[in-house]
């Protein structure tokens, strides 16, 4: 992050954008310049080296640009007071004794108190001038310093001025690939407020309690800190509302990874504490378990309401999602509080609670059947989580047989693929599948994904036979549009029920044609 | 039932009651109010008849204290003004009046949790030294490294701000050290995201040219009592005398602020701008950050004010005052740090800018204040606040235009001491735009408290 008067925005029509320094020859000069600058002064006084950096400056380079980036290098750096003498303990003694001889008005009375210090510490009369403000910020003297790339100093760069910019930000919005844990972990940590939608994928919303009454840019520095955290993933796009301090004006900001991924820094992420090696181990030993289920660390969140839960691993097995959370430190109305969480979204979550780790004794917890909670002592214990994940699995799906069962099951659609049915009524796919293949409806056919019924069937061979007539044959490739056209997109199975066959021509499949099997 | 609590900076209320004050937060599903409003609330729903459960204030306990705080006539009038209008309002006096006395009796007549907010950390110090003496209780306080809370705490605007989200319940009487600084966009969120019903706001220049100090009536209070430096010179205040030393720029200073003053002025000629007042300066800074021949013209502009301000002549004409007030205690400002240290070095005395360490400058003050070191020499750092009982000369070798800071470097001598006769002594280079600058600094002198 930059002091705000170093940032650099193109704004245009309500949109603004940081100047991001894209590799360039010129780019890569001022940077590449930078670095050397540094690694050449090495030993030298900071004061040299920002005139030489001023000096880039005045070659016709945007000033803040060059200040800045030598600001990120100054921080790769080590300052340190060369003196042979402590400054402050020579100054106090140098005060000292002008209180004495009173304060020297001429050059001479001026001289007589430096010799009389020289002489008291030991000192030249020259080092007792060199060392009396050598503490000074720019008297310092550059002592190690780590070089980076022109790229990566860049990429720095361009990060930092995002960063700075969104300083000024009123909200954020972002959407992304992973890392969820780590994302709601810091925006708790900043003190900020989120609210999660859908719009194409789960978007997340941030900004502070106060920013109900007015737009403030209180949360900036927040929302800037996030920044990292969200870009470190593959894919994101953020966008943020930035009340530009000029005009006072609200500005649109956007930018996402297939566009600008490159031109920033990719923080590498510290994995944060509670992220434990025993999730590890579980991960490890589930899988190695071959269950059935298949597990998956981290899973999209789930949103409850505005609020999200994210579980620590989701299990699935034959369209059935049960997730999973290990339970670190808790006390009973942390739990409690979860539970509550996790009544108001229909998903199953079971707990595994660690007693050792228990911040108060259990008491009325333990009693409660309904619980989906698993105590353990040392090492989590799979049986009992088998036994769960096997009663849910077979309570899932004798309630979905019950609720298939009753329902009085009349399409009037020509086409209903099975999925779309099991998310209308609450099923899982599979179970939707099993249902609709043991118990075909009248005037319905059944393909891999799909019923059909028997009508639309037929108006399938009509059109496919008319072609034929017209024709005397008919492309594979062709046919196939007259089924899609139709809406139904299993064209090989349609016509197999039709009593077609397919004449390969070749391995070329845009020659293949059909006929009817004999 | 209700229940009101404190979440980071502002109240949340839960139940189906609305106020006047809180705003439907559908992110959390309850009531959202500013935590300023925490008192109106109260007494809202206590008017409507209507039981809270209030968890918001988190207390540390009260102390016990014992005053030895006897105020002046003008003071107790002030505190008296400020009781009557519902413990809240700024009180405008001059440095040196004794602002610090009437918070302390303040906050011995009302005895709650006190934050005092002030602008440094060396006020920090003196604040609690002050206490100390005059409460007999030990203060807690929040920045500088140091975060303890007690009854009465002492912190920085800064702190105050960056922890208002954890600070905010703690305290129900805030006292604003030099005021003026709440009303700034940033600031001003202090007031907002802190429950203290009680407010105090205290400074000796209550105006701002940017007319900002009207928002603080909503913030803190109103004005309720102003007296100004003519009025208390003499018998509270120690009395003053202003004298201007004018001196020549060395004939090779005068070329450059010449030549360097000349790129200015034909940059703004060819762009035909003029320069009436600080708004049109302000506009003309903001052109210079997409305008390279701007910023040419303004650096050629700071170069020659920097030749004009840091002349070689006035180090002359300083040594020259430092002679003739051999004997007195004296405080040295300028505009440019580059200066101060110059002026340590070559005079051999200690000087305080923003990067002298905090125990340093201690050092420093302490022996400035017990007289051992008889000259300082700053920047702005020690225009505000820091007291110095019997310095009794300022030289000043350059500033700004502004009339408050003139107003607070005069402040620092103004400390009544037997009969301290303070002098005011500015050096400023002829024939440079130093003469208007100083000229427009003096222009409110007559109103300047």
């Amino acid at each position: 992050m930059l002091p705000s008067d170093l940032l650099l925005v193109y704004k245009r029509k309500g949109a603004i954008l940081p100047r991001y320094a894209k590799p360039s020859i010129s780019n890569d000069e001022a940077a590449n310049f930078l670095i050397t600058a540094y690694q050449e002064h090495i030993g030298e006084k900071k004061k040299a080296l920002k005139a030489l950096v001023a000096e880039l400056e005045d070659k016709g380079y945007e000033y803040r640009f060059v200040r800045a980036l030598s600001l990120l290098l100054d921080r790769k750096s080590t300052f340190v007071c060369h003196s042979r003498a402590d400054p402050i303990d020579l100054r106090r003694k140098i005060f000292q004794v002008t209180e004495r001889f009173g304060v020297p008005t001429t050059s001479e009375k001026r001289q007589k108190i430096i010799e009389s210090v020289a002489s008291k510490m030991s000192l030249s009369i020259e080092d007792v001038e060199a060392y009396f403000y050598s503490d000074l910020d720019s008297e310092l003297v550059l002592e190690k310093f780590s070089a980076p790339l022109a790229s990566e100093l860049l990429g720095e760069y361009n990060l930092s001025l995002t960063q700075t910019m969104l300083f000024d930000a009123t909200e954020l919005n972002f959407t992304t690939s992973g890392n969820w844990q780590n994302i709601f972990h810091a925006i708790k940590k900043f003190g900020l407020i989120y609210e999660v939608y859908k719009d194409n994928g789960l978007w997340v919303k941030i900004d502070g309690p106060a920013s109900l009454f007015k737009l403030t840019r209180r949360y900036g520095v927040g929302i800037a800190k996030l920044l990292p955290v969200i870009v470190a993933n593959s894919e994101w796009i953020v966008k943020a509302k930035v009340l530009w301090r000029f005009t006072n004006e609200i500005c649109d900001f956007k930018i996402e990874s297939q566009k600008h991924s490159t031109l920033l820094k990719k923080p590498c992420l510290t994995t944060i504490t509670y992220d434990s090696s025993i999730e590890e181990s579980f991960a490890c030993q589930f899988q190695a378990l071959t269950s059935g289920w298949l597990l998956k660390r981290e899973p999209e969140p789930v949103s409850a309401g505005k609020q999200v839960i994210i579980p620590d691993f989701s299990l699935e097995k034959a369209g059935i999602k049960i997730y999973l959370e290990i339970v670190g430190f808790w006390t009973e109305e942390y739990l409690l509080r979860k539970i509550e969480k996790i009544k108001q979204v229909d998903v199953k979550l079971l707990l595994l609670v660690n007693e050792v780790l228990a911040c108060e004794k259990l008491s009325a917890l333990e009693r409660r059947p309904q619980l989906d909670l698993i105590y353990y002592h040392d090492k989590i214990p799979f049986a009992p989580i088998l036994r769960y994940l096997e009663t849910e699995f077979e309570q899932v799906k004798s309630k979905e047989v019950q609720i298939l069962r009753g329902l009085p099951i009349k399409f009037t659609e020509p086409v209903v693929a099975f999925n779309e049915f099991a998310a209308r009524i609450g099923v899982s796919e599979e179970a939707a599948r099993n249902f609709l293949t043991a118990n075909i409806p009248s005037d319905y056919i059944v393909l891999a994904d799909v019923l059909v019924s028997t009508e639309k069937l037929m108006q399938i061979g009509r059109r496919i036979k008319e072609a034929i007539d017209a024709a005397g044959k008919l492309l594979l490739k062709e046919a196939a549009r007259i089924i899609e056209e139709e809406g139904v997109e299993d064209s090989a199975n349609i016509l197999a029920k039709l009593g077609y066959k397919i004449k390969w021509r070749g391995i070329n499949s845009e020659q293949a044609e059909i006929s009817r099997a004999v | 039932m209700l229940r009101l609590w404190f979440d980071k900076g502002t109240l949340l209320l839960r139940g189906q009651v609305g106020t006047p004050y809180g705003k439907w937060d559908p992110r959390v599903g309850c009531y959202r109010i500013k935590a300023y409003h925490y008192r109106d609330v109260l007494e809202y729903l206590a008017e409507s008849k209507l039981q809270v459960e209030d968890d918001v204030p988190d207390l540390s306990p009260l102390e016990q204290l014992r005053s030895n705080v006897a105020l002046r006539d003008y003071q107790i009038e002030a505190l008296n003004n400020w009781c009557r209008s519902r413990s809240r309002g700024v009180l405008v006096l001059p440095t040196a009046a004794g602002k610090t006395f009437i918070a302390l009796k303040a906050i011995q007549q009302l005895k709650v949790q006190t934050l005092i907010v002030v602008p440094t950390l060396d006020l920090i110090d003196q604040w609690r030294k002050r206490i100390k003496d005059c409460l007999n209780l030990e203060t807690g306080a929040v920045g500088g490294g140091e975060s303890t809370l007690r009854m009465v705490t002492v912190t920085t605007y800064d702190s105050a701000f960056i922890h208002a989200e954890q600070l905010g319940n703690r305290f129900m009487l805030l006292v604003f050290d030099e005021v003026h600084h709440l009303a700034s966009p940033g600031y001003m969120q202090i007031a907002e995201m802190y429950i203290a019903p009680y407010r105090m706001g205290l400074t000796a220049t209550y105006e701002r040219a940017d007319q900002r100090h009207t928002l603080l009536s909503q913030l803190v209070g109103d004005p309720v009592y102003s007296v100004g430096v003519e009025e208390l010179a003499g018998e509270h205040l120690a009395p003053y005398t202003y004298e201007k030393i004018s001196v020549r720029l060395t004939p090779q200073e005068q070329q450059i602020y010449e030549s360097q003053m000349g790129i200015f002025r034909s940059f703004l000629q060819q762009r035909r701008i003029s320069l009436r007042n600080p708004a049109d300066f302000q506009k003309f800074i903001m052109t210079t950050g997409r305008d390279p021949k701007a910023r040419e013209a303004l650096l050629a502009r700071n170069k020659a004010v920097k030749v004009a301000v840091n002349s070689e002549a006035k180090l002359t004409a300083l040594a020259e005052q430092l002679e003739i007030y051999r004997k007195e205690k004296i405080l040295i400002f300028t505009l440019h740090n580059d200066l101060v240290y110059r002026i340590s070095l070559r005079f051999l005395v200690p000087a305080i800018t923003y990067q002298t360490s905090r125990e340093e400058r201690r050092e420093i003050l302490a022996n400035f204040g017990n007289g051992k070191y008889p000259v300082v020499v700053t920047s702005q750092v020690l225009d505000e606040g820091v007291d110095v009982p019997d310095a009794s000369v300022g030289l000043i070798l350059g500033g700004t235009g502004s009339n408050r800071e003139y107003v607070q470097r005069l402040g620092r001598l103004l400390r009544k001491k037997e009969d301290k006769l303070a002098r005011l002594i500015e050096i400023i280079s002829k024939e440079t735009m130093e003469v208007s600058t100083s000229r427009r600094r003096h222009q409110k002198i007559g109103d300047a408290s």
